[in-house]
């Protein structure tokens, strides 16, 4: 081995380092609730903050079902128009224009997410209010709309957020895979005769795995975004199957709750047993959608 | 008849997704600078110097977010560049390696980590040993933020310097270690320059980390062991305060913060364009 390399050597060890540091920490400090209260603090919905230890118990089944709530809200809004904008860009669009295209959605990638919730906060949610309503009004019948009184800080609010925020890069890694099918095949399927749709269905089912992977790699934005979900979601400990229910996600709740958990004694190990199951949660989805593109050679 | 209908149908499917991701983009850009301009006009040179006032008392600034956020983007930067682009070079110059493989997965991985889950794990490391919020915390939490970017650029970079170089380099009797730091990197030396604007870009607009690592500063701009406030940071509670003037604070914030965003951004994205 090279000197240079027993020199690089310490540093790619910090990087693994920090990673495990960061379970190891997790871990650690979620043991006294796991004493505590076993397995109920994922699978019960108590939020009980005592001034005496022992009235304190804790739940966060509400923020694990409001994150894969509101991330499937996202992905079902953003796969299709994700596809749909990959196939327009390389397809419809002449090869001069495609960057009027492409240049914003990586500026939607890269925006600091503080921008969305903003305009969540301020624009979007407010807006959605009177939707709500009048879907409350004639069609509280269907459980998705039956939240008496929605005031647009909601599941489905959070979920067009999360929607526009993942779009871009899910769209981007279509739209990537789509072009890059060898022209062979786009000849072969025209050279049928066919209509671009029918075309397009042929050549789309070619990508699969690139759609599978760009899924789950949004699934995985959407359920590690804090701030822009926290000001829109409404922060309500609930589990409710309707759309326009306020909620919690699993970083919302750790955004919203850690600055006062230190005045009780088993709220940190709570909220640090609630960042575990999110590191979790993120890590088989981000690596899974990971393996995908590796498997089917895309990355 | 049916398939032509179909087509056209599909087609307009097309259209309307292009519709359906680029409006919201434009809404959020021009709800910004709507909002944002008559904000800053009204304030005027203040906003950029001043610190908070009072709930519903006119005037006031956003200095102490500014001078939080330069602070602690110089110290991420100082603490995670020089980790970062060695981690990209070890990676680059060692491809075949197993440890590189993982690296680069690991690095893949890190760049699609919950944010919030490294605010609160610097928390527990530094901050609560410290006993105290701190811009140094907040900046440690940034750069792990920031690694993955730039590590991953400077891979890339370092990649794409074509094998002659190097082999001219190796034939003089250079040492690796010359090789790497003189002739490749020099070589790869824009690549790695937008990895680095890219990654402080985006640290720079970073709130999650931040929250339970700078703590928050209204009105002081301290050293690095003392609470700092940040750009994003501080739209973040504003926007969650019942006050009208917090509110438009808020906004100029969010203005200021998006033009230094696309003031990095778009110089860099144009000129992949014209490459």
């Amino acid at each position: 081995m090279d000197k240079f390399k027993i020199f690089l050597l310490p540093v790619v060890g910090l990087v693994f380092g920090i990673i495990i540091l960061m379970l190891i920490v997790f871990s650690l400090n979620s043991i006294p609730i796991f004493q505590r209260e076993g397995i109920a603090i994922y699978t019960t919905n108590i939020w009980k903050a005592g001034e005496v230890p022992e009235e304190e118990f804790y739940g966060i089944l509400a923020a694990i079902y409001g994150t894969l709530y509101t991330s499937t809200i996202a992905i079902l809004i953003s796969l299709p128009i994700s596809v749909g904008l990959a196939v327009f860009i390389s397809d419809l669009l002449p090869k001069k224009l495609r960057e009027f295209f492409i240049i914003p959605t990586d500026i939607m990638a890269g925006l600091p997410t503080i921008l969305y919730g903003i305009w969540g906060i301020f624009v979007l949610a407010p807006s959605l209010s009177g939707m709500m309503k009048f879907l409350y009004d004639n069609f509280s019948f269907i459980p998705f709309f039956s939240y008496y009184n929605p005031t647009g800080f909601s599941y489905l609010s959070a979920g067009i957020l999360l929607a526009i925020m993942v779009t871009p890069f899910a769209t981007s890694l279509i739209r990537e895979a789509y072009m890059a099918i060898p022209s062979i095949y786009r000849e072969a399927v025209y050279s049928l005769g066919l209509t671009r749709y029918e075309a397009t269905k042929v050549l789309l089912s070619y990508i699969k795995p690139a759609i599978l992977a760009g899924t789950l790699l949004a699934f995985g934005r959407a359920v590690g975004e804090t701030v822009a979900v926290s000001l829109v979601i409404g922060n309500a400990f609930n589990i409710h199957s309707s759309l326009f229910a306020p909620g919690y996600t699993i970083s919302s709740l750790i955004a919203n709750q850690f600055g006062n958990a230190f005045i009780y004694e088993f709220m940190p190990s709570a909220l640090f047993s609630a960042g575990l199951a999110l590191f979790l949660i993120g890590l088989v989805v981000n690596v899974s959608g990971l393996l995908v593109l590796k498997r089917w050679g895309y990355a | 008849m049916l398939r032509e209908l179909k087509n056209k149908v599909f087609i307009l499917y097309l259209i309307i997704s292009a519709f359906l991701v680029l409006f919201p983009l434009l809404h959020i850009l021009f709800s910004v600078f709507a909002n944002g301009i008559p904000v800053l006009l009204k304030f005027g040179m203040e906003f950029l110097t001043e610190t908070l006032p009072a709930p519903n008392k006119p005037g006031g600034g956003i200095f102490p977010a500014i001078y939080g956020t330069f602070v602690m983007v110089f110290l991420a930067s100082l603490i995670g560049i020089p980790l970062a682009v060695l981690a990209g070079i070890f990676v680059a110059e060692y491809p075949n390696n197993a440890l590189s493989k993982a690296t680069r997965s690991l690095l893949l991985i890190m760049m699609e980590f919950p944010t919030i889950l490294v605010g609160l794990f610097v928390m527990a490391i530094i901050v609560l040993p410290l006993g105290s919020f701190s811009a140094l915390a907040g900046a440690i939490a940034l750069s792990i933020v920031m690694l993955p970017y730039v590590a991953t650029y400077t891979e890339q970079a370092m990649r794409s310097v074509p094998q002659q170089y190097k082999e001219g380099a190796y034939a003089l009797g250079l040492r690796k270690v010359r090789v790497v730091f003189s002739i490749t990197l020099k070589i790869a030396k824009k690549g790695v320059v937008t990895g680095l604007l890219i990654g402080m870009a985006k640290v720079s607009g970073e709130t999650a980390p931040l929250i339970f690592t700078a703590g928050n500063a209204w009105r002081s701009t301290g050293g690095a062991l003392e609470p700092a406030g940040a750009v994003p940071l501080w739209i973040y509670y504003l926007v969650q305060q019942p006050y009208a003037n917090y509110h438009e604070l808020a906004w100029g914030a969010a203005f200021v913060l998006m033009v230094f965003f696309l003031a990095i951004f778009l110089p860099i994205r144009l000129s992949m364009v014209r490459s």
